[in-house]
């Protein structure tokens, strides 16, 4: 199956390959090039990891990243369902919903969910109302705030693949499962989930990327603990002026991001073997 | 099919020579712009917004009218630009707006040309021009407050004030970076301004670790300084005296400054080392310190002159948003000492705000 997708593809897809290796590939060797201070020694890598700035700042991206990947795979889940059984009408109309919030800055919707998340928030100023005593959740400035401005920004990344996934599956195997006496839990469990599982993984996996770089949201909406890796590259490039220690950072930043892309495209290449 | 074939090699031929003419092109480009750029042109790299705009109007246009030089204003003095422009020997900015970290910093690292003598009037500046940096203004750095829920007396007025959370309770904002408050921390801990340099290190964190649990938000986003005292999130903040006085006029809000204690840094023009414009560059930099330029542009975007006989230019309201240079309980940043401390403080200080 995916051999018969791929072959006589290489005319199409060699512009785009082109394009992208001098765009990525020759800044890349050039942030490797930098790491080793020219090629000459390993002492950026030997520093970062004795560094306890860095070990923290480590642990924080991959814990952020993972939360953050798992909750907008739930939402976004949730989202796709709904959306592939809609007519294809309001379907459309219901996915450019999905996709405003994702048109809108990142800086302008970090800022805005300091109204809607703060002490005196939209939130808490509601539950006051409510409750009719002084309600002052911590909502931002902490973990919590971060996972609410990363997800709010990902999830729609989940949506798409997860609902190409979905509609691709043959209503037939739902009738037929139907027919048999299937409950809804069963035929969810033995049809919609297995067979949306390439768009799952190809969604989880581009989130799981894009999080693990996150930047502005950390600096906006996160505690003083909240310092990921992408903040570090930008505090060694732009303030202390380190280039090699920002690269060592960057690079190891790149590798955290191959080891969660290499497994991810392996599983699905053996998957769509076992299909074929 | 073969002739298709063919075609398609012509075309491809075809295609390489437009292709590789076009990269040339791109190539040669920025060579193309500086050889032109020398005659009658400026780069000037500034900070955006309300400021860009107090800049273009109180300084670009007045100079351009006087010298007929076109000036391009940039958005925002980054050093990691500065750094990639002056390594690969394609300078393309001339003049550069530098606080002071960045100032002294460019000046260490020799990112910076000399300025010549002769291009100011020494007597009139305030804080004397350096090898490589001209003091362009001063900004103060101060306790903000919203009146209405914290009137007059209930509202920290100085730094030993902002660090006393028993007689003033309430969630504080201090920015995310060592310079500034290693200075605050001292200063609320009782040191003269005048003994500040060289900073206790070790005693300025000893204090911060006490404030720790009072700080809601470690400021990353200097715009943050104000949003935060204006959606209440925290109920005093450390900002700077121009923020404020451009919230209160552009987003009508109500909130108070105290100028009782203020901890002031300098802002700094330089030019790029090997500035393409370098002639018209220093002009520039001659032009922006003369008393009716340095007054009218602080007029426009706020901030203290470093000219003395700006002041006596500057409208009222003007005045009433600036520190008064000569008490003593206002402090200066020491950029000089920083150039030196700043990597290491800088990576101690991240190190200590995540533990």
């Amino acid at each position: 199956m995916v051999t018969s997708a791929t072959r006589g593809a290489g005319p199409f897809v060699a512009p785009a390959a082109i394009l992208s290796l001098l765009v990525a590939l020759v800044p890349i060797a050039f942030i490797l090039y930098f790491s080793t201070m020219e090629g000459t020694s390993v002492e950026p890598f030997r520093t970062i990891l004795k560094s306890s700035l860095f070990h923290r700042a480590m642990t924080t991206t991959v814990v952020v990243a993972f939360w953050a990947s798992i909750i907008s795979l739930v939402l976004g889940y949730i989202v796709a369902l709904h959306l592939a059984r809609q007519t294809a009408r309001r379907r459309a109309a219901l996915m450019v919903l999905v996709l405003l919030p994702f048109w809108t800055s990142i800086l302008v919707k970090s800022y805005a969910f300091t109204i809607i998340l703060g002490r005196e928030g939209i939130i808490n100023s509601f539950l006051s109302w409510l409750t009719g005593a002084q309600v002052a959740l911590p909502l931002i400035f902490n973990r919590f705030g971060v996972m609410v401005g990363m997800t709010n920004y990902l999830t729609p990344l989940i949506v798409f693949p997860v609902l190409a996934s979905l509609l691709a599956i043959d209503p037939a195997l739902y009738r037929a499962a139907e027919v048999m006496g299937a409950k809804p839990i069963r035929i969810f469990l033995t049809i919609t989930l297995p067979l949306s599982a390439p768009g799952v993984l190809a969604g989880v996996l581009s989130v799981a990327v894009m999080a693990l770089g996150f930047f502005i949201v950390p600096a906006l909406l996160g505690g003083r603990q909240d310092l990921m890796l992408a903040n570090l590259v930008d505090f060694y490039t732009r303030e202390v002026l380190d280039w090699n220690i920002a690269s060592a950072v960057g690079v190891t930043l790149f590798a955290l991001v191959g080891i969660f892309a290499i497994p991810a495209t392996l599983i699905r290449r053996t998957k769509g073997r076992i299909a074929s | 099919m073969i002739r298709s074939r063919n075609r398609s090699v012509t075309d491809r031929r075809s295609f390489l020579k437009v292709t590789t003419g076009a990269a040339a092109a791109l190539l040669a480009a920025p060579n193309i712009n500086t050889s032109r750029a020398a005659s009658s042109e400026l780069v000037l790299v500034t900070w955006g917004g309300n400021y860009r705009q107090g800049i273009e109007d109180g300084l670009v246009k007045p100079f351009t009218k006087e010298t007929g030089i076109r000036v391009t204003v940039l958005d925002t003095p980054d050093m990691a630009k500065v750094k990639a422009q002056i390594t690969t020997n394609n300078v393309q900015w001339d003049v550069f707006d530098a606080p002071g970290s960045m100032g002294a910093s460019g000046a260490f690292h020799g990112y910076w040309e000399e300025l010549p003598s002769g291009l100011f009037d020494d007597n009139d500046l305030l804080l004397p021009k350096q090898k490589y940096l001209v003091p362009f203004y001063t900004f103060a750095g101060g306790i903000a407050y919203d009146p209405a829920r914290y009137p007059e007396g209930k509202h920290p007025k100085t730094f030993a004030n902002y660090f006393n959370v028993g007689a003033f309770p309430g969630r504080r904002t201090l920015r995310s970076r060592a310079m500034e408050t290693l200075e605050l921390a001292l200063l609320g801990d009782g040191v003269a301004p005048a003994d500040l340099y060289p900073l206790d290190v070790e005693r300025a964190f000893r204090v911060l670790e006490k404030i720790r649990p009072s700080v809601a938000k470690w400021v990353e986003a200097t715009p943050q300084t104000v949003t935060l005292l204006q959606t209440g999130e925290t109920d005093f903040s450390y900002t700077y005296a121009n923020r404020i006085q451009a919230s209160n006029r552009d987003q009508s809000t109500n909130l108070g400054f105290s100028f009782d204690q203020t901890l002031n840094g300098v802002e700094y023009l330089a030019v790029l080392k090997n500035a393409p414009n370098r002639e018209n560059a220093l002009k520039f930099l001659s032009f922006a310190m003369k008393p009716e330029y340095q007054a009218s542009c602080m007029e426009a975007k706020g901030g203290a002159p470093i000219s003395r006989k700006a002041y006596p230019l500057l409208s009222k309201d003007s005045l009433k948003w600036l520190p008064n240079m000569e008490s003593k309980n206002n402090a200066f940043i020491n950029d000089e000492w920083w150039a030196g401390n700043l990597e290491p403080l800088e990576r101690r200080f991240k190190e200590w705000l995540l533990s």
